[in-house]
């Protein structure tokens, strides 16, 4: 079960129109690309993605599952929104708990064994199939999947302290204080059986929050249930925020950190776009960057991600920047630490961002997609531009 | 459901096509980078709205079932008709070669299938011409005209002459009358881009009669045999043509596409050539790469310089690498400090680190699949 329905506001105008798991990430994809091919890699074919805020597009990409090959006739890809449920009034999913609870109907469909909860927003690759037996070998009610954390930065997580066996006793949102640097990574493992009894109890409580980290997860535990901890090493980065949205692509740039799409053993699927190879004109510079079919690139491209369909002509600069498909920056313009959304052009010989600097009013900055900055004209370092900005005459 | 057929005849065989074809036929030679030159005529059938294909197979074609798999890249993966594959499993016997020897004996040998086309009008075309045809407007002028065969033709060479037909138009009524039959130098008005459209009913009488006269080829049964007697005419096209019949010609038609106005022709994104999805992730370049005036697939690692080139998906060219006026194909690695000018690579070609390889525009190194240099 994929939650998928989180309105991403930190990320802001990127995701004015669209929920945070279909923004694009890395060139080739979208955020819930990683989960979904995660859960194809792992072997489950039974997918419930749980949408909400803004689902146009995030369910015109999913479609019928075929790009993950979860076009199955039995199980396959399902998409779950709110709906009005008989004799009673409908509401918006609550929590992440109350979003599993009001889909209980398709879980029961299905009748598994056992539930892996995931999340939307985070770009890792796992094999859920490794964490399953850990869960069937300790015999859990619930799995948490958890990473160590540098523990000066454990109290910005839900922090599992556990005993010599690796099994959790007590869990802290945030704690000042941490105990241990175990940090949970949103991933949960549930024997079907007691996640449909506790979501009921949950439900049933009309002081709850229904949220899994916070309700389901300390009920469990004060119920003293075998509540394990699994360990995951590798790559893991929550990309809720402008800051870890663009760290996180400029991973893709970086062999050694971790997230290499180039596996052919863990193959990141998406839907792919129908363009012809990438042009790189005469006087291209492409250096230390990803770049994707259907883009042609004459200027200077530096430290950067682009995506689809992108434009970079001639006599322009691009570092340290990601260009969402169909981006276009044109002539003589320099675009440096900002993410340019779809469609957007950047009008020519305009400055969008800034370099690198200790001013703490420096940030990544982002112009929202289908706008226009027009020529000449220049968008500060940090700047969110959600309007059109106008030409400067030289 | 679209009142047209598609028929695809993908057996065709070039000789001077040499190590290119030794595993493949030559509607599979990967074309344009990410491409398949078979790619062309299924994505031009769809973009005119067709929903049923026969791909007439002969030989060599494991590697075009691979690509086509179900067509459900095309959509044509459908309940019913979409992409059907025609082996010649019923013609087996009838001629000691068991080659087909024209286009007749083809569609004699699939008969049964043509009896049970579902459509009023059938298009026939070559699964070896690279193009981006507008076959839905041809359909409309066939209708409108009230021809029996509309012909899609080019009034430029795109080929050896030898290797095609010319016609001769009234400029009167438009009618085609007369017919050089693969003439050794270029004749009439315009060459045949071996596209033809008619009522499945004049197919199906014609592809009897040939039987009958045991006429295999289509241009001496029907095009020659029917001056005069049918109203045959001609659907003109003036975009880009590529027919891939050798090597020298295979890279030629290759290098054309760094030209902008080849590349916004043939891939025009109102008609857009479609292929097969392989996920791969986009094209890595490292420190010290340089790309220039080339074409470049998803999947590529580039660490070294490429100049005047088109990369298939997942090539790699590594630190100090060098390569120039080249065609590389799926997965070829061009090992540290190995130096390619004039070389077509093709599918999982290594090029060990060091080693220098040259061809020349008018006869490049060809390097065949799976090979280590």
């Amino acid at each position: 079960m994929l939650l998928a329905g989180g309105q991403g506001s930190r990320l802001k105008a990127l995701t004015s129109k669209v929920a945070k798991p279909a923004v694009p990430f890395g060139g080739k994809y979208r955020i819930i690309d990683f989960p979904l091919s995660n859960c194809v890699n792992s072997g489950i074919d039974t997918v419930g993605v749980l949408t909400q805020y803004k689902p146009l597009e995030l369910n015109a990409y999913i479609g019928s599952g075929q790009a993950w090959d979860l076009d199955r006739s039995d199980g396959g890809v399902h998409i779950l929104p709110p709906y009005v449920q008989e004799d009673e009034k409908g509401s918006w999913y609550k929590g992440t708990a109350n979003a599993i609870y009001q889909n209980l109907s398709f879980l029961e469909q299905y009748d598994p064994e056992y539930v892996l909860i995931l999340s939307g927003d985070h770009i890792y690759k796992m094999d859920y199939s490794k964490m399953l037996r850990h869960h069937k070998e300790t015999n859990a009610a619930c799995t948490i999947s958890v990473m160590e954390v540098p523990l000066e930065e454990a109290s910005r997580f839900g922090i599992m302290n556990v005993d010599a066996n690796d099994m959790i006793y007590e869990f802290e949102e945030k704690p000042k204080k941490p105990k241990s640097n175990l940090a949970s990574m949103g991933i949960y493992i549930f024997t079907w059986s007691k996640l449909r009894k506790y979501l009921m109890e949950d439900e049933a409580d009309p002081s709850s929050s229904n949220d899994f980290g916070k309700n389901i997860i300390p009920t469990m535990l004060a119920d003293h249930e075998i509540m394990a901890a699994y360990r995951f090493q590798g790559y893991w980065k929550d990309v809720g925020t402008i800051d870890s949205l663009w760290d996180a692509n400029m991973d893709m740039l970086d062999p050694t950190a971790g997230i290499n799409p180039y596996d052919t053993e863990w193959p990141i699927y998406a839907q792919a776009a129908l363009r012809p190879p990438l042009f790189t004109g005469p006087a291209a510079a492409i250096k230390h960057s990803i770049v994707t079919s259907g883009s042609e690139v004459s200027g200077t491209v530096e430290d950067s991600v682009l995506f689809h369909s992108v434009v970079v002509e001639e006599g322009a600069q691009v570092r340290y920047s990601i260009l969402m498909p169909g981006a276009v920056v044109k002539a003589g313009a320099v675009v440096e630490y900002s993410i340019v959304a779809e469609r957007t052009v950047i009008g020519a010989g305009a400055h969008v961002g800034a370099d690198k600097s200790d001013d703490p009013e420096w940030g990544i900055a982002v112009v929202a997609q289908d706008l226009k900055v027009g020529d000449g004209a220049s968008v500060p370092a940090g700047a969110i531009v959600t309007r059109n900005i106008k030409g400067v005459k030289a | 459901m679209n009142n047209l057929h598609g028929i695809v005849f993908a057996y065709r065989e070039s000789p001077d096509l040499r190590e290119l074809t030794q595993l493949r036929n030559g509607c599979s030679i990967p074309f344009g980078g990410r491409y398949r030159l078979v790619d062309f005529a299924l994505s031009n059938l769809v973009n005119a709205g067709v929903t049923d294909i026969g791909l007439v197979v002969q030989s060599s074609y494991q590697s075009l079932l691979d690509h086509v798999g179900s067509g459900k890249d095309w959509d044509l993966a459908r309940k019913f008709g979409g992409l059907r594959v025609l082996p010649p499993f019923s013609f087996a016997g009838r001629h000691q070669s068991g080659h087909y020897r024209g286009r007749m004996d083809a569609l004699a040998g699939v008969s049964d299938y043509l009896h049970n086309i579902r459509q009023d009008y059938v298009v026939l075309c070559s699964g070896d011409l690279a193009a981006n045809l507008p076959i839905a407007d041809a359909f409309e002028q066939h209708v409108k005209s009230g021809a029996d065969i509309t012909v899609v033709c080019s009034k430029t060479t795109y080929t050896d002459p030898k290797l095609c037909n010319y016609f001769s138009i009234d400029p009167d009524d438009g009618r085609i009358i007369d017919v050089a039959v693969s003439p050794s130098v270029v004749k009439g008005d315009v060459a045949s881009l071996e596209v033809y459209i008619m009522s499945k009913s004049l197919l199906l009488s014609l592809v009897d009669r040939c039987a009958d006269h045991d006429q295999p080829s289509f241009s001496q049964g029907i095009l020659l045999a029917n001056l005069g007697k049918l109203d045959m005419r001609v659907f003109h096209f003036d975009g880009y043509i590529a027919r891939v019949v050798s090597v020298a010609g295979y890279f030629q038609q290759n290098m054309a596409l760094l030209e902008p106005h080849i590349r916004a022709d043939l891939f025009n994104p109102e008609r857009p050539i479609k292929t097969k999805d392989k996920s791969s992730p986009s094209t890595y370049y490292g420190p010290h790469s340089s790309s220039v005036n080339s074409l470049i697939s998803d999947g590529c690692i580039i660490e070294g310089t490429v100049v005047n080139s088109i990369l298939a998906r997942g090539v790699r060219v590594e630190k100090g690498a060098k390569v120039e006026n080249c065609v590389l194909m799926q997965r070829t690695c061009v090992q540290e400090g190995a130096v390619l000018r004039y070389v077509i690579a093709d599918k999982n070609v290594r090029v060990c680190p060091g080693r220098m390889l040259m061809g020349h525009s008018t006869y490049p190194l060809v390097i065949a699949k799976n090979e280590t240099v």
